[in-house]
């Protein structure tokens, strides 16, 4: 039904493209018109189509409770007075009943009457949406063809109507972050209600089992997010100290050292690392990497943990490789040759331009992908997942075993839980540092990038 | 001048030399003075291949020192080629070849064992658009001495900078500003610049790529004047495509056509008398 309206919409708006289109053409016959007829067409299209898509649209996003509420009108008394979580279920059923996933024997006959309720309301509901909808299709239409005249502004309305579009399309993913944002500050001020603020940003101890049953002993639960962050930044660095090097020298050698024919192989090779999905690089990290770095640290008379940082951080430095080489190779290449062959023409050597004319000039688009990448680094969850471990100790030592805050934020978060103990509220506290630290990684490297462009424009 | 509209057939000259084996003996040989009886810099059977296309074709000239000698011709004629190749720029391009002999008092820079770190050294080149280096004006300068070792103290380091940037005619401007960036600096600022940093590291040879084409007319002057007075000691050789440059800063000219060195001669000889009727034709703005 909705489909078929979508398509009457769409050939309606093409009907009326034809017809303003048409008349514009008409009339330029006589006088010459400010706009040229397809600018005509097109408005006249999009004055129809907006409005009735709108219509269109609105009533999606209302469809589904104001069924229900029309529905649940209709009733019986008895449903009304059992209560909103036996109501909850009963309409359960009824959706079960509407999608077929039972049949009308396995419910009470009561559902069964709703679900008819429920089905007839929604047909009345779409077939008044789709004659509305055709309504304000041809009150757009006519209105729009009876502005056309040749002083008629249709090419800067057409203009108009094309950034507002565009500009809701950005819209939508400003508002997404924003409506994150929210939804996380908002739990995160629930759990701020219930333990201190100053208590989880400066706590040193991190033990978020609180007792479920009051009469349950020794577990009040401690949420001090340093040793959480401490893990995250010592995994995160591990992955740095890991990654920046090898990144970079790779990424020197494709910009400035390889042959065509080599950097076409490599170049591919180095982005597949990036394609690797993390879960992947998560059991490598925990079955290959964290024994081996175990059994080697023994052999060298070391205590190393299971699920050492250091394993973490390695495989986790291997899958940021990509992320660095990558920029750093465009950065580079970015670097005007011209700069290269006045090094070169002095007299430096290959290394000597690269080291001190090429690094130097492209360094900010470098620091920032650096940048970009600790944020990546910061907040990889599959890895630390699989590969480091759950406790929260308090330590720089990369063979022991440290947990970090994606971590944290999965345990918390994952099995039934009620959603008002401090216990799975502490995890919107922890997504909240996340992102904050994300967010400011990402607007610094923006702003490096931003000044690393002027240099050169 | 009085224009033929008829081709005239290229004049042999006496000093050319023979055509060297398996070359083209349709094609026109140079005419004028290509060879010189003193030279520093001399070059012969040049040619250069992009990949499969040809560049330059049997190009052969000699250079004398203490004097300029400009380089003209039609866009892509092989000029920016010709020039890359005396300090081996062309080598830096992965495709291009280079065969043929030339020598530098004497001694041929392409022989393997040549440091092409030192010779670069010995002869500088500047660019057609002025390409500082994003540092400051004064590690501009001391960037050629710094990695060729020339100083090491720190006030060593400020001389060559201040004696470079006075014979580049900069230090006036800029001596109150040596730490800001050498990309603040205004076109004919930078390319001043350039020159300046060039002549740091006291090369015997200075190529110049069209060094002016991105400067107005003023800084253009500056650049001239400069040039008149870095010939006193130094080997100059410049590309350029104005004509009215070519005369007033060079004492020789070289012509070259679709990778051919057409002709060569003493400026004067060339602009009023052109030998070949491609450089008559070119001189007087019928082509290019
Ligand atoms: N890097 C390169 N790769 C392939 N071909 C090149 C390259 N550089 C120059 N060429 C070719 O060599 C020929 C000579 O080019 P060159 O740059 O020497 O001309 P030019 O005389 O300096 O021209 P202009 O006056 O426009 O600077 C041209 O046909 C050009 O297409
Ligand atoms: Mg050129």
């Amino acid at each position: 039904m909705i489909t078929t309206i979508f398509g009457g919409l769409l050939l309606a708006a093409a009907a009326a493209y034809i017809t303003g289109r048409g008349k514009a053409r008409r009339l330029s016959d006589q006088e010459k018109l400010h706009s040229r007829p397809v600018y005509h067409g097109a408005w006249t299209g999009l004055a129809g189509l907006l409005p009735a898509l709108l219509l269109v649209c609105t009533w999606m996003a209302v469809e589904g409770p104001v069924v229900m509420r029309l529905t649940a009108a209709g009733l019986p008394e008895s449903i009304g007075r059992m209560g909103p979580a036996a109501t909850g279920l009963f309409f359960n059923d009824v959706r079960n009943l509407l999608t077929g996933a039972v049949g009308p024997g396995q419910v009470r006959p009561e559902a069964v009457a709703a679900a008819a309720a429920w089905r007839h309301y929604l047909r009345l509901g779409r077939s008044l949406l789709a004659g509305f909808a055709a309504l304000a299709m041809a009150a757009g239409w006519g209105f729009a063809i009876c502005r056309i005249k040749p002083s008629f502004p249709a090419r800067d309305r057409v203009e108009r109507i094309i950034r507002v579009i565009l500009f809701l399309a950005a819209g939508v993913a400003v508002l997404t972050t924003v409506g994150i944002l929210f939804s996380v500050l908002f739990e995160a001020l629930h759990f701020f209600a219930k333990v201190p603020f100053s208590d989880f940003l400066f706590g040193l101890k991190w033990s978020p089992q609180t007792a479920i049953r009051s009469d349950q002993v020794g577990s009040s639960g401690a949420f001090g997010m340093i040793p959480v962050f401490a893990g995250t930044m010592l995994i995160a660095g591990i992955a740095m100290l890991v990654a920046v090097p090898l990144g970079l020298l790779s990424a020197i050698y494709l910009a400035e050292y390889a042959r065509p024919r080599v950097r076409t192989v490599i170049k591919p090779l180095l982005e597949i690392l990036a394609g690797i999905p993390t879960v992947v690089y998560g059991f490598f990290a925990a079955l290959t990497v964290a024994p081996m770095i175990r059994d080697l640290g023994a052999s060298l008379g070391l205590d190393v943990a299971s699920e050492s940082a250091l394993a973490t951080g390695l495989v986790m430095g291997i899958m940021i490789i990509p992320f660095i080489s990558s920029l750093a190779d465009d950065v580079i290449s970015a670097v005007p040759r011209s700069l290269r062959e006045g090094s070169l023409g002095l007299g430096a050597t290959r290394s000597e331009t690269i080291r001190r004319v090429v690094i130097p000039a492209a360094l900010p688009g470098i620091v920032s992908g650096i940048l970009l990448a600790v944020s990546r680094a910061v907040g990889e969850t599959m890895i630390v997942v699989m590969a480091a471990g759950l406790s929260a100790n308090l330590t720089a030592n990369p063979l022991k075993a440290v947990t970090t805050v994606t971590v944290q934020i999965v345990t918390l978060l994952v099995g039934d839980q009620e959603f008002d103990s401090p216990k799975t509220l502490a995890a919107f506290a922890l997504g909240l540092v996340l992102f904050v630290i994300t967010l400011a990684l990402n607007v610094i490297a923006l702003q490096v990038v931003k000044k690393y462009r002027e240099q050169y424009d | 001048m009085f224009l033929s509209f008829i081709s005239r057939q290229p004049v042999k000259n006496t000093t050319a030399k023979k055509p060297s084996p398996g070359t083209d003996p349709a094609r026109p040989a140079t005419a004028g003075e290509p060879l010189l009886e003193k030279s520093r810099l001399s070059c012969r059977h040049l040619d250069v291949f992009y990949g499969a296309k040809q560049a330059l074709h049997d190009i052969s000239i000699d250079f004398s020192g203490n004097q300029v000698t400009s380089l003209i011709g039609p866009s892509g004629c092989g000029k920016s080629t010709f020039l890359r190749c005396l300090n081996r720029m062309n080598e830096t391009i992965d495709i291009c070849r280079v065969s043929g002999e030339i020598k530098l008092d004497g001694e041929d820079i392409n022989r393997p064992e040549v440091d092409v770190v030192l010779l670069r050294a010995r002869v500088g080149m500047v660019f057609q658009k002025p390409n500082p280096f994003p540092k400051s004006i004064r590690e501009n300068v001391a960037y050629g001495p710094r990695i060729h070792g020339l100083a090491r103290h720190r006030d060593e380091i400020d001389m060559i900078v201040e004696t470079s940037l006075t014979r580049a005619g900069l230090w006036d401007e800029v001596k109150d500003r040596l730490d800001e960036p050498g990309t603040g600096l205004s076109g004919g600022q930078q390319q001043r610049l350039c020159i300046a940093r060039t002549i740091a590291v006291s090369p015997e040879v200075i190529l110049m790529d069209e060094p002016c084409s991105a400067l107005d007319p003023i800084a253009t002057a500056r650049i001239e004047d400069l040039i008149g007075e870095l010939k006193e000691n130094f080997t100059i050789i410049i590309v350029t495509h104005s004509m009215q440059q070519a005369s007033r800063v060079s004492q020789r000219t070289a012509f070259f056509h679709l990778g051919h060195l057409v002709e060569v001669g003493s400026t004067e000889a060339v602009f009023t008398t052109p030998r070949h009727h491609l450089t008559e034709e070119y001189i007087t703005g019928r082509f290019g």
